[in-house]
């Protein structure tokens, strides 16, 4: 892989992972626009964005529709868009309603799960549930065939490895030993009856233990409705399995260049790789203060020398007052020392990235963008980021 | 009298926050001070990933306490030891603890069930506050890193949630005590860290409206990391424009860069400044500003600097 172009052309998923607050929502939503540019029909599907970058997107309604994005606003720039570019975001307790009732085989099955306390209690907390409803969401894009290209935009939390997880877990809970163990009795059929003999008698006196009788039958309530999904569950699961391992798939590693960002993106590309999931683009946004405004690419590492008299000697020649020269000398003295902390700034940074970058296989595609003025607020703002996806970089020590 | 207990003086203290806001090098920062006042410190990460290995430069932090360095204690509390634990407790047949929990089977059923892993969690956390060695607690303080903040609303939640759900029993000795110990302020304190940036903002004056309803906790302190410092003084900034203008006519292309620049940082101060702000009119808490240049890199020897002064700062904003 050579080019972001190259990757965006040839792949129809790219999965968007790393630590929270890192920006990683607006690449996602800068890597769906060029994609949109190439001619892409292109799909961001985007996890609670901030509320500037919702508005850049369109993203103004409480629903997870998924809408168009009007890209006029570029054309003023001379910007074609040869493609669409098309956004959704999700919506969690809603979702997963849904879900319910879509993997429900039966409408008594539906209401017996959504009616559940237990559900209930879960459904609008249950962290790992993010995991599952963005798969759900992203195998329904998938097959639907109205897209080239969807980028994924996933949760922002640490372990995000749930991503891949998450899917197998709920299925391999369903169907292995689990359901083996409790399910299948003729009478009663499912977890109840299993509970009530045998090893399985120890097995609720246990969890009544931990959580009480009445959460227990509740809970035990709750897991034999959903067993009556376990076909749907199981299906989706190998399904999206399928298509987060696809060939025409890769993930991103998205990430800062802060020392506790980069090793939250360690962890996450250590977990991505050991389950067999290459990484082909790593991004490293927010990364370096631009030095020179004619070669905003250039990462400087070294301030070099500033020789205050010389320089006012030129700026002003002789025509400054004794107060005026005292205020220009500790301007320029300050200015110098906001030039220095940028420069250390930047070598830490690159230093950092470096570091990482040494982890990650070698084809990995490595693009570094630098800190941008203020938040994104339309898609010509989002359209400022381009220049860096445009340059992979070549990192020393790798 | 007895002055106003500060920060160190609680017993369970609870650190939540969006992941990336510098949560770890907070903890690690104070229970370094704590430790360097004689306490015996103990951090406790929740199940994930130990994030301390990293700050302290360690390998494998178990569920087992084990000193990490310069006196602090930390492990890892995860769930599959915390419900083994508990079964062992509360299940007076020993062999038939161990059996039901060796089995996969029923270990993927308690990782799916609701509510389990946090009711393991809070038994763990009061067993740590309640061990003693001879009249002294073993443990002084506790430092609980609560992942995201929704693990923390999570934990928190677990009594109400509860209430409606369980009746008497082991479980509900165990809610009661924990709600009690949870709900003392002499004893428990949650505090959020966050940064001065828009985002992060927003969603920690929605977390502390959200734990003000619910009133589970004390609510200490609220920490800012990776505020910037004003790159220019009023003054110099007063000089800027001429400077600017004066080095684009001559040619001085790295001073008009440097006068870019320096426009930038200071936009980037006055928008951390309006986030604090915002947060100040809108949380009632003290804020304790952490500086920009504060992470792991530091080391620890930079960490427990930090940690001095941050503790200095807090028990002067507490006085």
């Amino acid at each position: 892989m050579t080019t972001l172009d190259e990757l965006l052309l040839s792949r129809k998923l790219l999965v968007a992972v790393g630590p929270g607050g890192v920006g990683k929502t607006t690449v996602s939503a800068a890597l769906g626009l060029r994609a949109a540019e190439l001619g892409r029909r292109t799909l961001v599907l985007t996890i609670d964005p901030a509320k500037r970058l919702a508005d850049a997107l369109g993203l103004t309604g409480l629903d997870d529709r998924i809408r168009e994005v009007p890209t006029t606003s570029l054309a003023a720039a001379g910007v074609v868009v040869k493609g669409t570019l098309h956004a959704a975001m999700f919506d969690n307790a809603t979702s997963m309603d849904s879900l319910m009732a879509r993997v429900a085989p039966d409408n008594a099955t539906r209401d017996k799960v959504l009616r559940n306390r237990v559900y209930r209690a879960m459904a609008g907390t249950l962290a790992r549930s993010h995991a599952y409803l963005a798969m759900e969401r992203l195998y329904e894009v998938m097959s639907s065939g109205h897209y080239d290209l969807v980028v994924l935009d996933t949760p922002p939390a640490r372990n995000a490895l749930d991503i891949l997880d998450a899917p197998s877990r709920l299925a391999s809970f369903l169907e292995e030993g689990v359901v083996k163990w409790f399910a299948g009795q003729k009478q009663g059929s499912g977890w109840r009856a299993k509970l009530m003999q045998g090893s399985g008698a120890a097995a609720t006196k246990l969890f009544e233990v931990v959580v009480g009788k009445d959460l227990a039958d509740e809970t035990i309530a709750f897991f034999d409705a959903f067993y009556g999904m376990r076909e749907g569950f199981h299906e989706r699961a190998e399904a999206t399995q399928k298509i987060l391992r696809a060939k025409d798939t890769s993930f991103v590693l998205v990430s800062s260049a802060d020392a506790t960002h980069l090793a939250d993106a360690e962890a996450l590309a250590q977990g991505i790789t050991s389950r067999g999931v290459p990484i082909g683009l790593a991004v490293f946004n927010r990364s370096y203060e631009r030095l020179v405004a004619n070669d905003p690419l250039s990462i400087i590492t070294e301030a070099g020398e500033l020789d205050i008299p010389s320089a006012l000697q030129t700026l002003f020649q002789g025509d400054l007052d004794h107060i005026e020269r005292e205020g220009m000398r500790s301007l320029l003295a300050s200015l110098h020392g906001v030039r220095q902390a940028a420069a250390i700034g930047n070598a830490r940074a690159l230093g950092a990235i470096r570091k990482l970058a040494a982890l990650l296989p070698k084809d990995v595609l490595m693009l570094i963008v630098a800190r941008l003025d203020g938040d994104v607020r339309d898609l010509p703002g989002l359209h400022a980021m381009a220049p860096y996806l445009a340059v992979p970089r070549q990192l020393d020590g790798r | 009298m007895s002055p106003r207990p500060t920060l160190l003086d609680r017993r369970l203290l609870l650190f939540t926050g969006k992941g990336g806001v510098g949560k770890t090098t907070c903890v690690a920062a104070l229970a370094l001070e704590a430790a360097r006042r004689g306490r015996r410190p103990l951090i406790v990460e929740l199940g994930h990933r130990a994030s301390m290995e990293g700050v302290f430069e360690v390998s494998e932090i178990g569920y087992t306490p084990r000193e990490v360095g310069k006196g602090v204690w930390a492990m890892n509390l995860d769930f599959e030891s915390a419900l083994e634990e508990y079964f062992v407790e509360h299940i007076p047949v020993k062999r038939v603890a161990r059996t039901v929990m060796r089995n996969k089977t029923l270990q993927k059923f308690f990782h799916a069930a609701p509510s389990v892993s946090e009711v393991a969690i809070l038994n763990k956390l009061s067993t740590l506050e309640a061990e003693r060695e001879g009249r002294k607690p073993r443990w002084d303080p506790i430092f609980v890193d609560l992942d995201a903040t929704g693990h923390a609303i999570m934990l928190l939640n677990l009594p109400s949630v509860m209430n409606g759900l369980i009746g008497d029993g082991p479980m509900r000795r165990l809610i009661d005590g924990f709600s009690s110990l949870l709900k003392d302020p002499r004893k428990t304190q949650l505090s959020l860290v966050t940064l001065p940036r828009e985002l992060p903002a927003q969603e920690t004056v929605e977390l502390y409206q959200r734990l003000v309803r619910q009133r589970d906790v004390d609510l200490g302190l609220l920490f800012v990391n990776q505020v910037p410092e004003r790159p220019l003084s009023p003054n110099q900034a007063g000089w800027l424009d001429r400077v600017g203008q004066r080095a684009a006519e001559v040619g001085l292309n790295t001073l008009v860069d440097d006068v870019a620049l320096a426009r930038r940082a200071m936009r980037q101060h006055a928008n951390a400044r309006a986030q604090i702000n915002r947060m100040r009119k809108d949380i009632a808490l003290p804020i304790i500003e952490l500086p920009v240049l504060f992470d792991a890199s530091l080391g620890l020897a930079g960490l427990a600097e930090v940690g001095q002064q941050l503790v200095a700062k807090i028990e002067e904003a507490s006085a």
